[in-house]
Parts: C-alpha cells; sequence; structure tokens
C-alpha cells in the first residue's frame, strides 16, 4: 500500500520541471498538460483559481469541470472532467481568425492578442470544446445598489477589483469598459504571465486532487512526459483531428 | 413643390413615413447598442452569432437579384430583364449597405476592421467574405453608375429639375453624352456583367463555406451547403427583384418570365432542403439529430412548418403553379417568400449553435451567457428595425431621386 503513495508531493516535482523547462531556449520548450479525471473529485478549485486569477468577468471561463452522470439508479456515478482550452496542436479556432488575432506560440499555447481582436466571435464558433468565450462587458458589480457618498457603493465595490483587469499576458489592460479585453474573444492561456516568473498555472496549484500535471511535454525527464505515456491517455474528441496539447487519463 | 413630387405616389409616402418611424423606433435599440456595447444583447459564448448574424444572411441573400438578372440576360438570352438592371444594381447596393452596418454592430471591436487590411488571415473564410464583399461593392457601384450615367447628365442640364446642380456634380460635371460615350458604357457595363458571375458564385457560396468548413458542426459541415447558400440566395434576391419589378416597372412581360424562375429556384431549393434533413436524420449522429429536432419540432417548430413551409413555400408555390400569368399573384408568391426567408435564415444558424458541444457542459458554471437557449430580445430586434428603415428609406429615396428605373427602359437594345 505504502509503495503507491508517491514519494513527493507531484507539485514539488512539477516545479523542478518548470525551472528545468525555462532553463531551455523558448522554440524548444512544448507546453502540455495531463488531466486525470481518475483523481479529479469535482471540487471546482482550478475554475475559482482561474477566475480568480485572471480576474474574469461574469459569463467568461477559461477552464470549467464538466459534470456527467452514468450508470443506471442504483448504480450510479459521476465523472468530472476539468476541461481548459485544449491548446490543440491543429487548432480549427486560429485559421477561423480572419484577423489573425489568435496563433499558436511556437511553445504550443495557442493564445489571443486582444489588440487585434475585431470580436467577430468565429473561433468561438469554430473551437469543437466551447473552450472560448466572449467579454461582454458584464460586471459581478452591476446590480449593487449605488450610495452617492456613503463609502460601499457600486463604484466603490467595483473600482476596489473587478475594475482593474489583471495582467494576462504580462500586459496592463485599460480600466474595465475602456477597451479590450472587453469584446474580445478570451481563453485559457496557460497562465504564460505566471510561467515566464516560474510559477505554474492557477489550476495546476489549486488542484486539490493533484488531477492536473503540467510542464514540458518535449521533456523525457518531465512528469507531463511520463503521464502523455500512460496505457490511460487519451483527448476529447481524437476524430476532429485536433491533437490537444491537453490529454487525459481514464 | 419638390416634396409634393416626391410624394406623388401614396404607398411611396405611407412606407416612407414607416421608415421614419422604424428610424425613431430603432434607435432606442441603437442607443443601447453604441452606449453600451454587447451588455444589453441576448446571445452568448454558446451561441454567439444571433439575429443580426441570421439579417445579415438574409440582406446578402437579397443582393442575388441583380445576379439573378444578369444570368437569366447573358447566360438564358431574355434580353427584355435587362431593363431591370439599374433596379437591380441599386437593390444591391442598398442591400449591401444593410449588410455592412449590421455585421458591424454584430463585432466586439468595429473600429478594427482596418485590421483586415494589415493583419489579414488568407486561410480564413471570413476573411474572404470580406474580399468578395468588397468586390461586390466594386462591382455594382460602377455598374450602376454606368448604367444612369446618360440620365444624370440629361438631368443635370435641366435648369428646370430641382437640384440639377447635384445631378450635375454627381455626373462629374459632364454636360454632353456622345454615341462614343454610349458605347463605352455599355461595354463597361457588358464587361462588369460577365465578372458579377464568377464573383457571385463564391460571394454566394462563400457564406455557405464559412460554416460548411467547420467540422465541429455537424448540421453544417457538407459540401452541400455552399450550394443551398446560393440557391437561398438566388430564391430571396429573385423574388425581391420580381416583387420590386411589380411595383416599379409592372410590365407583364417581366413579371412572368421571372415568377418562372422564382418557382424553379423554390422547388429546387425545398429539394436541397429536404435532401438535407433526410440524410441528417438518417445519418442518426446525436448531434445532427438534436439540431434537426430544434428545427421540426423544438420550441419554435412554428416557424419551420408554418412560416417557412406553409406561408414562404407552400402558398408561393401554390400562387406561381396556379396562376403563372397574373402578375398581382407572382408579386404576392414573392413577397410571402421574402417576408418569411428570416425564418429560413435563423433555422440554418441558430439549431446547430444550440447543441450543447460537450457532453456535462450543462451541469456546470451556469450564467446566462453560457446557455445554447437563444431568444433575440427588444433590443436586437429594435437595432434591426433600424437598419430595415434605413435601408428602406435609402431604397424609396434613392428610386425618387435618382434615374433608377428611367435609366433602365430600353436598355435590352443594348445587351
Ligand atoms: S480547445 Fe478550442 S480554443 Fe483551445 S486551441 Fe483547441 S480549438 Fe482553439
Ligand atoms: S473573435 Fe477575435 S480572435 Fe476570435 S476570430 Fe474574431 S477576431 Fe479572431
Amino acid at each position: 500500500m505504502a509503495r503507491d503513495l508517491p514519494a513527493e508531493d507531484p507539485l514539488v516535482r512539477m516545479q523542478r520541471d518548470l525551472k528545468r523547462a525555462l532553463k531551455k531556449k523558448p522554440q524548444d520548450i512544448k507546453w502540455g498538460m495531463v488531466i486525470d479525471i481518475a483523481k479529479c473529485i469535482g471540487c471546482h478549485a482550478c475554475t475559482i483559481a482561474c477566475v480568480a486569477e485572471n480576474k474574469l468577468p461574469p459569463g467568461v471561463v477559461y477552464r470549467v469541470v464538466l459534470e456527467e452522470d452514468t450508470g443506471k439508479y442504483p448504480y450510479v456515478w459521476r465523472r468530472f472532467t476539468p476541461r481548459p482550452c485544449l491548446h490543440c496542436q491543429n487548432p480549427p479556432c486560429t485559421k477561423a481568425c480572419p484577423v489573425t488575432a489568435t496563433w499558436k506560440t511556437e511553445q504550443g499555447a495557442v493564445i489571443v492578442d486582444y489588440n487585434r481582436c475585431i470580436g467577430c466571435r468565429y473561433c468561438l464558433v469554430a473551437c469543437p470544446y466551447a473552450a472560448r468565450t466572449s467579454d461582454f462587458g458584464e460586471w459581478y458589480t452591476a446590480d449593487t445598489a449605488e450610495l452617492p457618498g456613503k463609502l460601499f457603493g457600486r463604484k466603490a465595490a467595483a473600482n476596489g477589483y473587478e475594475a482593474h483587469p489583471a495582467t494576462e499576458y504580462g500586459k496592463k489592460w485599460p480600466e474595465r469598459d475602456h477597451g479590450s479585453p472587453v469584446g474580445n474573444a478570451r481563453k485559457c492561456h496557460f497562465c504564460l504571465h505566471r510561467l515566464k516568473v516560474g510559477m505554474l498555472p492557477a489550476c495546476t496549484t489549486s488542484c486539490i486532487g493533484r488531477a492536473t500535471i503540467f510542464g514540458d511535454r518535449s521533456d523525457p525527464q518531465s512528469l507531463v512526459y511520463e503521464m502523455i505515456g500512460s496505457p490511460r491517455v487519451y483527448v476529447l474528441k481524437e476524430d476532429l483531428g485536433t491533437r490537444p496539447s491537453v490529454y487525459y487519463l481514464k | 413643390m419638390f416634396w409634393n413630387n416626391i410624394m406623388k405616389n401614396r404607398w411611396e409616402k405611407k412606407l416612407i413615413i414607416l421608415a421614419i418611424i422604424g428610424l425613431v423606433v430603432g434607435s432606442w435599440g441603437m442607443f443601447q447598442r453604441l452606449a453600451y456595447g454587447h451588455l444589453g444583447m441576448n446571445y452568448g459564448s454558446f451561441v454567439p452569432w444571433g439575429l443580426w448574424v441570421a439579417f445579415d444572411l438574409f440582406f446578402l441573400g437579397l443582393t442575388a437579384g441583380a445576379f439573378l438578372i444578369t444570368i437569366l440576360t447573358y447566360v438564358f438570352r431574355i434580353k427584355l430583364l435587362a431593363n431591370l438592371g439599374p433596379l437591380a444594381a441599386f437593390t444591391v447596393l442598398v442591400t449591401l449597405l444593410c449588410e455592412v452596418i449590421i455585421i458591424s454592430l454584430d463585432l466586439g471591436h468595429p473600429l478594427r476592421v482596418y485590421r483586415f487590411l494589415i493583419t489579414p488571415n488568407v486561410g480564413s473564410m471570413l476573411f474572404w467574405l470580406v474580399v468578395f464583399i468588397i468586390s461586390m461593392w466594386l462591382i455594382y457601384a460602377p455598374w450602376f453608375y454606368f448604367l444612369i450615367r446618360e440620365h444624370l447628365i440629361a438631368w443635370g442640364n435641366d435648369a428646370t429639375r430641382p437640384g440639377h446642380k447635384v445631378y450635375r456634380f454627381l455626373a462629374l460635371c459632364k454636360t454632353a453624352y456622345t454615341f462614343q460615350d454610349r458605347q463605352r458604357d455599355h461595354r463597361r457595363t457588358r464587361f462588369l456583367s460577365y465578372l458579377s458571375l464568377p464573383i457571385g458564385v463564391i460571394f454566394f457560396g462563400a457564406h455557405g463555406a464559412i460554416f460548411a468548413i467547420l467540422h465541429n458542426r455537424p448540421l453544417w459541415n457538407s459540401a452541400m451547403l455552399p450550394l443551398i447558400f446560393i440557391m437561398a440566395a438566388l430564391l430571396s434576391g429573385g423574388a425581391l427583384i420580381t416583387f420590386l419589378a411589380y411595383l416599379y416597372q409592372p410590365d407583364d412581360k417581366l413579371i412572368h418570365p421571372l415568377g418562372h424562375v422564382v418557382l424553379l429556384i423554390l422547388l429546387t431549393f425545398l429539394f436541397l432542403e429536404a435532401l438535407q434533413i433526410f440524410v441528417g436524420y438518417q445519418s442518426k449522429i446525436t448531434g445532427i439529430v438534436t439540431s434537426l429536432d430544434l428545427i421540426t419540432v423544438g420550441p419554435y417548430w412554428w416557424a419551420f412548418w408554418v412560416v417557412h413551409l406553409v406561408i414562404g413555400s407552400a402558398i408561393p408555390a401554390f400562387l406561381l403553379i396556379r396562376y403563372p400569368d397574373n402578375s398581382k399573384m407572382v408579386a404576392t408568391a414573392c413577397f410571402l417568400i421574402i417576408v418569411t426567408f428570416l425564418a429560413v435564415r435563423l433555422n440554418y444558424l441558430i439549431p446547430d449553435l444550440a447543441v450543447y458541444k460537450l457532453e456535462g457542459l450543462q451541469n456546470t458554471f451556469f450564467h446566462r451567457r453560457l446557455r445554447p437557449e437563444y431568444v433575440p430580445n427588444l433590443n436586437e430586434w429594435l437595432v434591426s428595425v433600424w437598419v430595415i428603415s434605413l435601408g428602406l428609406l435609402t431604397f424609396l429615396l434613392g428610386t425618387r431621386w435618382l434615374p433608377v428605373i428611367q435609366a433602365g427602359r430600353g436598355e435590352e437594345e443594348h445587351v
């Protein structure tokens, strides 16, 4: 039994893998993720961590946890499948974009240039995994009462948090409602801004079941490489030929 | 005096008033869109394209009237229909205007359209669609101009005509129109007509291709879709031009052949549609069957069975078969086809989007923008009303103030 327990927390190993990857030439890194659905307990911590990390507004979500009921009563199960953007190696979304506002980087992450995106939403229609959402400019504080002269009105509440967007892609974005990313297509970017400073993606560090493994899938020493080699591995909608960089373990 | 002249047709006057009311009422929706962006609209991330994209397809279909007239004139040699050339070309320009406005309003960042020029993606069907929309402008604007130039010059020379200076300006200050000018203009229009044939086929087909190329959309992903879109465009465009011909040039010799053509296209379109539904159901693929069920037995079943099939297809087909020589009946049939065609466009657009693309998505992360149920809200309808009213007003005033009808007369002699 004790033999089955990991010798170290996978997070520690992933952190080591990340350090090693960052020493490589950028073009030699190929980011990848493996999600072990046998370990996912459906806590949705990754969804929340991602929303908080990227300060996502209402209706915008990068990583959801799909919930399916299987079997027949009384033998029923619930299966949880976290679904970030799968960073397809053959992505239909980037081909659809008429103004090259979204593309696959040489490290394999599919990203969006908010300043280039015209908000046509064709990429949303083209993604087979519903992994893109559009920012319609919603506010969490929209229904908060405005109390002029008092400390806690709608504006004050908004200014305290959601008026200032996160520094996605390592850039400073204007106050909310003053341009992009409102009106843009938005999606998971593998937390590139965190990777740059040696931190794992927010979903990975927050996963209490350690179901999410992240790293350089071209590094034979990395945990993610090892997991991709598992006989339990599969990808979503393989028949579409999108070749996701996010793999699943049964 | 001038205004009285404009108002001489009572139905035109009523339509102008209707268009102005539409502009006033619709401006509330426009205000919402311009002041608050997409916040007040009902589409979301799972149904990212809604009523405005359906209207976009609707308007683009209506542009096919000119294309049909060109085919009938130059390929099938029904030269008499060349008389409708200026009217058809003007209709294209107005419907393209409506299309460009409504699709710009649908963009998250409409002011960034210059991106199509500086960072184009030649691998994207949407990019090519924009190229072909521009091509349509480049063909039909000069085509229209060369067709009406003779009359513009004549009107500019007529000092008694109100606004003759404007006509003189539009004629680029030209005061004489020689035989050589006429020959040259006819050569130009003929060249543009020939050019419009391949461009038109690709343009209408490209619309279908935008949807057809998507692997993940089983209902759309078929080689038949571009063909269906071409037929849909010919049907709605043909019906529109027949209806307008009845209003502006009520000549039985023009209306009757057009009625036969519209009937033929209607039957072909229905056949293709039936084939698509039959093949879809027989495939027994859950995604396709669910989408088709949404069309045939979903909450909006009546849009398909009653609006499209009964009012927009069966009744027009009956009128066109039973009264082929009655221009009024032919025009009524065409009117019914046009007004119900939005239902066809919505039925192509929404059902494939309104199905969850992954099992389990319905049980997670609830938000109204992350749901497949979509019903256009009042703001979306008001914006559409505004755009239609603008198009209607432009059309009515254009046909009064420009020699759109006059220039067509006798055009067949030059073909
Ligand atoms: S999952 Fe969707 S958004 Fe992500 S790369 Fe693939 S097609 Fe693009
Ligand atoms: S929404 Fe933006 S990223 Fe997506 S296809 Fe349109 S322009 Fe490209």
